[in-house]
């Protein structure tokens, strides 16, 4: 499979300076964008196109500290997808589940404070866990069977994600 | 130089940037480096976009059809833009307006509204194309020959509504070079004139539509982080509240209103509107059955009126800085763009809304205008210093497919770079399913028919088997104009079935055509001498690209025998476009292209070397050796492209 840190000439590791891969995606964007090749033939024109797309989704993809995780288990050969995951563990369950409700009250009652303190508290939980997890890649060799420890943290990252999406789909209605 | 230019027969075409307002159309061309706005013989920048059809079957466009409007409600379209792109049952259609609508017959036919104009039957395209006929000649007054247009739209325009926009272009005999956003070609005028680097906002608010897009400028890079707004919100809206009450003070009852009266209304509303932008009280008088009647509106009457209009604005705005994961303090300033931000409660609100004075040292009415200019002149590769410049937008709705239950699943979100792609995999659900319905649709609710429904088609011949075998693959792609193509693959048991649909909004491509011919005065002749024009200009343009690669690029030949090659397809396309059978042209210009194919992928590597030069030199091979098309990439990625990352896709 093609890999978005090659395609954006990366190091391939979680810890990428956000300031770098922007540039690095403009430089690319500079030579390869449909603009640039607007006066040129149909043929290159096409191949313009199909690398722009193929630059912006490896850029779309090395931003989403989920969908980049994801890129380097992939590039190390441990299948990832919840389906292929292992199980959450139940106290996070749990936990998320007593969030959830909590942010329903919110919504119930149209405390729209409430419901950024909450998306707030979940954000730095987000922050710890991202920060862990950049130490465990960090840590382990790009070998399958010792990456594979970070897989319960991408889980949770999931978990937390789609809390986040929820709270601001929440935020949205009760402040217009 | 100036008379030269003007003797001289041979004119080269030269770009132009059309500014497509619901209120207001201006052309604009790039003059000694510096965008100007193209005038007409009165020396005015504007064209009313109001196109009157009279008895004879004449088209009047602009000033003289605003003047038509009062006496001929129905047989006058002001606003054409609110309806581009948009079906029969659309509700604009009941809005407060003056026009008779065709009932459509078939589903096919409300999938586009339709005006009754006298005995015919007249689409928002064919409207829109008469505008932009005007502004054609406009620009040819000028430069005599008109080369590749940049239209632009407003960032929120949905897919159909682009297409509708492209459509009505190629309609008036235009060759579009692209669609910009609105806000975009905005931002890329004031970027280059105030040479300003920061975050900003673009607040434009015209006649019928509002956008805000967050960007930043970043040394020639205009890089959308969000766009947001309304398709039909705008100084109309404001027009019709106040209207609303001067029927309403007048007496006419809601359910019997003639025509001319409304329109009449409209009209003396927008003057009162204008006038209270400058003092706080405006007095006007109305034509009605038994004489003149006196009416006075208040600043803060029309402020309590529009309230609502305006604050609908607020909602898009947070929305935007949310996606761009901003706040409003972050941002280094507020440009303002549009007719109706010059009404001072709106300059008020965004102020407070922003938390700091907008700014309007450029005038709102051009500026857009002026961008769409720049943009032709840097894609007619006319610009000097072109590769300075970068505008990456985005899409500005979620692109998704119709699931179990009605549930949208979302292939592309809102605020993805464009061009993008993406691909999902989706399998049967019943036993023995031979057929995938595909619904496609724009928006972001949850429900598909919460959305805007684009296109739907059936893929058939799936071998029966158990559910959840067959695979098919569904691949999206947006390309720079923001304009969406669908492939769909069925890949179960070797069979590869491929069905490609462009989304359409009511109109087919044949429509368009015929349309065009219809247009033509000698139909089928002209349409063939349109044809071989259009060739040459695309033959002689590939023909100066490749003539310059060889100057540059001549060492990443693989030997003599591919310049030989291509110097052969070459002399054949110079001998074809000297000669007058488009067909001919056509056919050698793809020789051409074929035989340039591998020649051109590896200068494309050498300049995405280059771009990326000195940085890391290792990273930079890898890159080269890696970058391929996007069909290999998206084969290898499917079904990685879900949201959430599952790498199973979803059933269907
Ligand atoms: N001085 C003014 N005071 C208040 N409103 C004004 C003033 N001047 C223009 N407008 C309003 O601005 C609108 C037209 O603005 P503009 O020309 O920017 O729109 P447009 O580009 O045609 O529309 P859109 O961008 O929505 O397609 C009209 O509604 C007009 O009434
Ligand atoms: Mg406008």
């Amino acid at each position: 499979m093609i890999d978005p840190f090659q395609t954006l000439g990366v190091e391939a590791r979680f810890d990428l300076d956000p300031d770098d891969l922007a540039r690095r995606h403009r430089d690319l964007s500079r030579a390869l964008h449909p603009d640039r090749y607007a006066g040129a033939p149909a043929a290159e024109r096409r191949l313009s196109l199909s690398r722009a797309i193929e630059v912006n989704d490896a850029f779309r993809v090395l931003k989403d500290p989920i969908r980049r995780a994801e890129a380097l288990l992939r590039r190390a050969g441990v299948p990832v997808g919840e389906t292929a995951e292992p199980k959450p563990s139940p106290d996070l369950l749990m936990e998320m589940m007593e969030r959830r409700e909590e942010l329903g009250d919110a919504r119930r009652r149209k405390d729209l404070d409430a419901v950024r303190a909450l998306a707030e508290a979940i954000r730095g939980r987000e922050r710890e866990v991202l920060a862990s997890m950049g130490r465990q890649f960090a840590a382990s060799d790009p070998d399958a069977t010792k990456l594979a420890v970070v897989l319960p943290e991408l889980g949770e990252l999931r978990y937390l994600r789609r809390f986040l999406d929820e709270a601001s789909a929440i935020e949205e209605e009760l402040s217009s | 130089m100036a008379l030269l230019e003007i003797f001289d027969p041979k004119a080269a075409p030269r770009p132009i940037g059309i500014d497509l307002g619901t209120t207001n159309s201006l052309v604009a061309r790039v003059r000694d480096g510096k965008p100007v706005v193209i005038t007409d013989c009165n020396a005015e920048k504007l064209v009313p976009s109001v196109v009157h059809y009279d008895p004879r079957g004449r088209v009047i466009v602009g000033v003289d059809a605003q003047r038509l409007a009062v006496d001929f409600p129905r047989e006058t379209i002001v606003s054409v833009k609110r309806f581009m792109g948009r079906g029969a049952d659309d509700p604009e259609t009941r809005r407060l307006g003056t026009y008779e609508f065709v009932e459509p017959k078939t589903p096919e036919e409300a999938k586009s509204v339709r005006f009754k104009i006298r005995d015919r039957s007249v689409t928002p395209v064919e409207v829109s194309a008469e505008v932009l006929k005007v502004l054609r000649s406009l620009a040819e007054d000028e430069l005599r020959s008109v080369g590749g247009v940049v239209i632009t739209v407003p960032a929120y325009f949905d897919d159909a509504q682009r297409q509708a926009t492209k459509d009505a272009g190629k309609l008036a005999g235009l060759d579009v070079l692209r669609l910009l956003n609105e806000p975009t070609a905005a931002a890329l005028a004031y970027g280059l004139e105030k040479q300003k680097n920061g975050l900003f906002a673009v607040y434009d608010l015209g006649g019928g539509t509002f956008d805000v897009t967050i960007l930043l400028l970043d040394d020639g890079v205009f890089q959308v982080r969000s766009t947001g707004g309304d398709s039909a919100l705008g100084g109309d809206d404001m027009d019709r509240a106040l209207a609303e009450r001067l029927l309403h003070d007048l007496g006419v009852p809601v359910e019997n209103r003639p025509r001319e009266l409304v329109r009449l209304a409209l009209d003396t509303a927008r003057k009162i509107k204008h006038g209270l932008t400058e003092t706080d009280r405006v007095e006007a008088e109305i034509e009605v059955t038994g004489g003149t009647r006196k009416l006075a509106v208040t600043r803060a009457e029309f402020d309590a009126l529009i309230k609502p209009i305006v604050e609908r604005t607020g909602v898009a705005c947070r929305r935007a800085l949310r996606d761009a994961g901003v706040s409003a303090d972050e941002l280094d300033g507020v440009i303002l763009v549009g007719g109706s931000t010059r009404v001072p409660y709106v300059r008020q609100y965004v102020e407070k809304l922003f938390g700091k004075p907008p700014l309007c040292d450029l005038d709102p009415e051009e500026v857009v205008a002026l961008g769409a200019a720049i943009q032709a002149d840097i894609l007619a590769g006319t610009k000097e210093r072109a590769d300075e410049i970068l505008l990456l937008d985005v899409l500005p709705l979620s692109l998704g497919l119709e699931t179990m239950g009605g549930v949208v699943e979302k292939i592309l979100p809102r605020n993805t770079t464009i061009p993008a792609g993406a691909r999902q995999t989706f399998t049967t659900y019943a036993d023995n399913q031979t057929g995938f319905d595909l619904h496609i649709v724009q928006g972001e609710r949850e429900l598909a028919i919460d959305c805007r429904s684009l296109a739907r088609f059936v893929l058939k011949g799936i071998p029966p088997m158990p559910a959840g075998l067959a695979r098919l693959e569904v691949t999206f792609r947006v390309d720079a104009d923001g304009l969406l193509s669908v492939t769909a693959n069925e890949l179960t048991t070797g069979v590869e079935q491929k069905v490609e649909v462009k989304p359409s909004y009511g109109l087919t491509d044949e429509e368009v055509e015929t349309m065009l011919m219809a247009a033509l005065d000698h139909g089928e002749e002209d349409l063939e001498k349109r044809q071989l024009i259009e060739a040459r200009v695309e033959a002689e343009r590939v023909v100066l690209a490749t003539k310059k690669a060889l100057v540059a690029d001549a060492d990443l030949l693989e030997g003599d025998e591919e310049r030989a090659r291509i110097d052969e397809a070459l002399a054949g396309l110079e001998e074809a476009i000297r000669g007058t059978r488009a067909a001919i042209i056509r056919g050698r210009t793809e020789v051409l292209d074929d035989v340039t194919h591998g020649w051109a992928g590896r200068r494309m590597d050498r300049a995405i070397a280059r771009a990326i030069a000195g940085k890391d030199v290792t990273a930079i091979e890898g890159t080269v050796a890696k970058a391929r098309g996007v069909e290999a990439h998206l084969a290898e990625h499917a079904g990685h492209n879900a949201p959430d990352g599952d790498a199973s896709g979803t059933g269907s």
